[in-house]
């Protein structure tokens, strides 16, 4: 999480409008999902990591890595779609016998989950883009320009921004618990966790009206209004954008 | 018009869990000039600037504002805070958005000014702060001092008349701070009225016109810096020491190397100019 998120700040896209990174994103997620034929997803994945690896330069083990997340989710649910057990073995295309049941795989199943186990992995490849090129700052100003109600969007701002005061807290108060052996055994780690989470609830509470009055400090009368850094808008990326979408689409529709 | 831009009358405050933190202080600040408040931890420092733009509300006395006690009504309190300006103790508590860029503008826009208008002073302030090369990094990911810069260009952004820093250099490096005591001058010389808490005492002496010394809630004295600081026993009081410059001044009037009719120095080249040349030594 925290590793995606330095990388959002730190790319070679970084200077990229994210309207055109979001565009592109969410256009071939959508592409993605509708895709009738396991080539588009496969197309997607190369096109999505050629994105991430080469154009934005973050590491290939990165990428792997992220992908490796959701795999073993995914193998699970691929592995209950495609084994059936039944008594009966007609219409299987590979099985097994095992006390008086049989184990199988309907070749069409076997179609359909990899199929969708492509698709899945195809859509997280444009989210794992759309998070490692553009930071969180960014999406939710674009979320604010296409009206979603500010109340989330100033949500989102906040809570963003909490995660990591809070968890700059948390750390250094563990970090002050261990070098006072405070994780030793399973009782004092019980101690010491529960002794945390206090510790941080009290800080929180602090800290959010604290946050409070700083913001009333600088004129804050119920809606925060900020200013974001403008972006250049690169006609030749949504050239670029276009012809790419285009392109996926017409896999989708030729290979149908 | 008063001749206090700002004045706090007889305040009394205490925290809810019933914490004495304020205790009858009185303290005038006039129109331009460059108050150190100086107190150890605990003093109250921090709860008396709360006072100053109205975040908190004293329990009796008042603040008044170019001679008016201020009000704390809505619409008044924020006209107050267009004027008077608070950099806070902890950047952590002050920067609210993850972007620094963000985070700056939120100031001037609450001011009701154009975008292009807030967009320039951003940019001033970035510079004015030495921030430009952060204004791509989130908050998260830089340094304290770092952090304090920036929380520091928020509130400049705003350029409200008087400015007032809570511990400002607690956590800058001494380049950073030193250019920050620059900063502080150059926005003195544009005529803003500049408060700032510490406990830095040699900070404290070279850079401030007058001087509140603070200690449990009570402001015990408030002058000029030299006259307060030549009363030892006041010092040791309020748990603070001697500026190095004027100890030094002290050792060199008492083994005679300079009259009693030497004026105090003010930084270490006014120090470095009172000593006298050794007789027979030649002049570099
Ligand atoms: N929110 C609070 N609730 C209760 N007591 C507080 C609170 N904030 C500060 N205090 C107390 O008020 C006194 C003055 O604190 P403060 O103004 O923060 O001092 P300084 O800024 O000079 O270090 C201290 O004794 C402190 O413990
Ligand atoms: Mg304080």
């Amino acid at each position: 999480m925290i590793a995606i998120d330095s990388y959002a700040y730190n790319n070679q896209l970084k200077s990229v409008h994210p309207s055109e990174k979001s565009l592109f994103a969410i256009m071939t997620m959508v592409i993605c999902i509708t895709s009738p034929t396991i080539l588009t997803p496969l197309v997607i994945l190369a096109l999505m990591a050629g994105g991430i690896i080469v154009k934005a330069g973050i590491p290939a083990r990165v990428f792997i890595k992220l992908l490796l997340i959701p795999l073993a989710f995914l193998l699970i649910s691929v592995v209950t779609i495609v084994v059936t057990v039944s008594t009966d073995p007609s219409g299987l295309w590979l099985y097994q016998n095992l006390y008086g049941y049989t184990i199988g795989i309907h070749y069409p199943d076997l179609v359909q989950a990899v199929h969708l186990f492509l698709k899945s992995l195809g859509a997280v490849s444009c989210l794992y883009f759309l998070a490692l090129t553009t930071p969180i700052t960014e999406l939710i100003t674009i979320l604010h320009k296409i009206k979603v109600p500010y109340i989330i969007t100033e949500l989102m701002v906040l809570i963003y921004r909490f995660i990591f005061v809070f968890m700059d807290t948390a750390i250094t108060i563990r970090r002050a618990q261990s070098s006072r052996l405070g994780y030793v055994s399973m009782k004092s780690t019980y101690r010491s966790i529960s002794q945390l989470f206090s510790a941080l609830i009290g800080k929180m509470f602090l800290k959010s009206r604290d946050l409070y009055d700083s913001m009333s400090a600088r004129g804050y009368t119920g809606e925060i209004r900020v200013l974001t850094k403008k972006y250049p808008i690169n006609p030749k990326n949504y050239v670029i954008i276009t012809v790419l979408e285009i392109f996926l689409i017409l896999i989708n529709l030729l290979w149908r | 018009m008063s001749k206090y831009i700002l004045e706090a009358v007889d305040l009394q405050y205490s925290y809810p869990d019933g914490t004495n933190a304020l205790r009858n202080v009185n303290l005038p600040i006039h129109q331009g000039e460059k108050l150190a408040i100086l107190g150890s931890n605990g003093a109250g420092k921090s709860t008396l600037f709360m006072q100053m733009n109205g975040i908190y509300r004293p329990d009796s006395g008042c603040i008044k504002y170019q001679g008016e006690e201020i009000s704390y009504k809505n619409k008044a309190l924020i006209e107050l805070r267009k004027k008077v300006g608070i950099v806070f103790q902890d950047p952590d508590s002050q920067l609210f958005s993850a972007s620094v860029w963000q985070d700056i503008s939120f100031g001037p826009l609450n001011l009701g000014l154009s975008e292009e208008k807030v967009t320039e002073r951003v940019k001033q302030a970035l510079i004015d702060t030495e921030t430009t090369d952060l204004q791509d990094k989130p908050t998260h990911l830089l340094s304290y001092g770092q952090k304090k810069r920036v929380s520091i260009a928020g509130v400049l952004a705003m350029e409200p008349d008087v400015i007032i820093f809570d511990e400002p250099t607690a956590g800058m490096d001494p380049r950073h701070s030193q250019e920050f005591m620059q900063l502080l001058n150059s926005l003195s010389d544009k005529g803003k009225t500049i408060i700032l808490s510490t406990h830095d005492v040699d900070l404290a002496y070279s850079w401030s016109d007058r001087l509140a010394i603070m200690y449990r809630g009570e402001i015990i004295a408030q002058g000029l810096p030299g006259e307060l600081f030549s009363r030892s026993e006041l010092v040791q009081h309020a748990d603070l020491t001697m500026p190095w410059l004027i100890e030094t001044y002290n050792e060199l009037l008492k083994k005679g190397w300079i009259l009693p009719s030497t004026p105090l120095p003010k930084s270490k080249e006014d120090l470095f100019k009172i000593i006298p040349i050794k007789s027979g030594q030649q002049t570099a």
